[in-house]
């Protein structure tokens, strides 16, 4: 009996670690891409003077002397990215709340597999899609000529955000306690103003993760995006322009860059972590302060 | 009430959903699109930056020049639109009436129109006659004296079948009366990595010697001319694959063999009117002088 006690704490004792591992895998995994990313991308900034690197209008790696600023890529990511946002966001809420609260019994076991697939399609795919649909499309309607452009990048990538914002907006909406339902009915509140003015509300919390996450999953996106934004290197305020984000930028020219032009793209790395870096921590502070 | 009303709602959504389908679908029909107005700007579409296509197509072109220093600059405006890959520029410029673009001759298909240079046809023929402007060579490099297996591949490469295999592929064929090939039943493996132009007809190549030679092994690894030429001097691969010439440095580290020589298709959508352009007009149409198709000159 008290042999079987102590070979029962052992394996726990030894479970505890292997626990402790994994955790460790994932946090050295982050370690190491920080490392890798400000090792290599640090120097090359300050090579090229953080300044001009973040402030540089032009994008010019082979000429003579090479020009790398990053301008016109950071506003091209955040154009992309406020496009997606407006085009997904109203959707895919909408959505998430007629799956929680409107969908009939019989059409959800349809809706939600759909959805799910949506969210499986490969970022290619998408980027196909994109090309042969939304692109000449949208080129008729501008009235001719090249339908690349911010907003056909937008449209779609605001229908790639939608399982994001669909998924963890229900689930938010339906972890709301149902006597706060109750609780507005029995105050002569409609089903919908209960769903809108009530649940809605409390579920703000659920809601903002998604589009935070919505939001870095479109500033994130590539290989989509690189088929339907044009990926000029120019800065322009014109949705019916093209224009190239960050990511782009690193995949279109990684293959052929060598010394200071493959720094410079690996800086614009860090760049985009930093963007990320911000969403999340802007996140978490939203988050404890909905806590506290 | 709310049922129907439901049920009318998804039935309008999918009928204007199939109507919408069916709109696109057009732009890819030729008739659709037949009314070409030159009056509108021309889609400048390039490759991006350090491709083994964009650096032919300036230098062949004269997009790039050199100034006062003899410092290239590449002089493609930055309106142009840009595709890392062939693919995506075919599909663009289908799906585009008022796009130009550029891809290798041997990828060009007939969902695109390609336009004589200074009246001549973009064509093989006219490419080994020399009248075509628009070619370059494809290349293998080697280190070092070449022996044993690589020699025999080589050898291959340049045999009759070797370069049928090419002038199959829609290259141009360099050794003309080239000697006939004959196994010596040599067995190994080569590695071959390089240029994503070579590459397709390399795949061809290998799988053609290896019929002859069952007991090799080829590996072509697809990446890009820079990247074959740096692993083949350093010996990661066996031979490196480049669509453009040698620089003087990489001529000292390396043997380059020419295998077969590209032409260049500057192809437009098939309902332009456009069918020939002269060797200046696309360059003024790449550095964003020329911006609508009525004001080429």
């Amino acid at each position: 009996m008290n042999n079987k006690l102590k070979l029962k704490k052992l394996f726990e004792q030894i479970m505890h670690y292997v626990f402790l591992l994994t955790a460790l895998t994932s946090i050295a995994a982050v370690l190491l891409i920080c490392y890798f990313l400000f090792t290599n991308g640090i120097p090359a900034m300050s090579k090229i003077g953080i300044f001009k690197f973040i402030f540089g209008t032009v994008w010019k790696p082979s000429a003579d002397p090479a020009q790398y600023g990053i301008l016109p890529m950071i506003i091209g990511s955040l154009y992309v990215t406020a496009g997606a946002i407006v085009i997904g966001v109203p959707i895919g809420l909408l959505t998430a709340i007629f799956m929680a609260r409107f969908c009939p019994r019989r059409i959800y076991p349809v809706l939600k597999p759909i959805l799910e697939l949506l969210a499986g399609v490969p970022s290619i795919v998408y980027g196909f899609f994109g090309l042969v649909v939304i692109v000449p499309f949208l080129g008729q309607l501008y009235g001719g000529g090249s339908g690349k452009s911010i907003l056909a990048a937008s449209i779609l990538l605001g229908i790639m955000i939608l399982p994001t914002i669909i998924n963890i907006s229900e689930a938010a909406i339906r972890a709301v306690p149902d006597n706060y339902y109750e609780g507005a009915l029995a105050l002569g509140a409609t089903h919908e103003r209960a769903v809108f003015k009530v649940l809605l509300p409390a579920a703000k919390s659920g809601v903002m993760t998604s589009v935070v996450l919505g939001i870095g999953r479109a500033i994130g996106e590539t290989m989509a995006v690189i088929m339907v934004a044009g990926n000029q290197a120019r800065i322009t305020n014109d949705i019916t322009s093209g224009i190239r984000t960050l990511t782009a930028n690193i995949v279109i020219e990684m293959g052929y860059s060598e010394g200071l032009h493959k720094e410079a793209l690996i800086a614009t790395g860090v760049v985009l972590f930093v963007f990320i870096l911000i969403l999340n921590v802007s996140l978490s502070i939203f988050q404890n302060r909905q806590r506290g | 009430m709310k049922k129907h009303i439901t049920i009318i709602l998804a039935s309008i959504f999918t009928v204007a959903a199939l109507s919408g389908c069916g709109s696109t679908n057009n732009t890819t029909n030729p008739t659709a699109t037949a009314s070409f107005d030159a009056s509108k700007a021309i889609t400048v579409i390039s490759r991006e930056d350090g491709s083994g296509t964009r650096g032919a197509f300036i230098e062949l072109t004269g997009v790039q020049t050199k100034d006062a220093n003899g410092t290239k600059i590449d002089r493609t405006t930055t309106e142009a639109e840009i595709s890392n890959d062939t693919n995506v520029v075919i599909t663009t410029v289908a799906g585009n009436a008022y796009a130009i673009g550029y891809i290798s001759l041997g990828s060009l298909n007939d969902t695109v129109k390609a336009l004589k240079v200074g009246g001549v046809d973009a064509t093989v023929a006219n490419v080994k006659a020399k009248t075509y402007v628009l070619s370059r060579p494809f290349l293998i490099v080697t280190k070092g004296e070449v022996t044993g297996l690589k020699k025999d591949f080589i050898n291959f490469i340049l045999s009759s079948q070797g370069q049928k295999v090419v002038a199959d592929n829609n290259y141009i064929a360099i050794a003309e009366n080239a000697t006939a090939y004959t196994s010596t039943g040599l067995t190994g493996k080569i590695v071959v990595g390089g240029s994503s132009s070579v590459t397709p007809v390399m795949e061809k190549l290998a799988e053609a010697y290896k019929a002859l030679n069952t007991g090799v092994t080829i590996e072509v690894q697809m990446s890009d001319s820079g990247t074959g030429i740096t692993a083949a001097t350093n010996g990661t691969v066996d031979i490196g694959m480049s669509s453009r010439e040698l620089t003087d440095a990489e001529k000292a580290a390396l043997t380059p063999t020419q295998i077969a020589t590209d032409g260049l298709a500057i192809i437009v959508n098939k309902a332009n009117t456009t069918t020939d352009l002269t060797k200046a007009q696309i360059t003024s149409i790449y550095i964003g002088e020329t911006t609508k198709w009525s004001d080429i000159k």
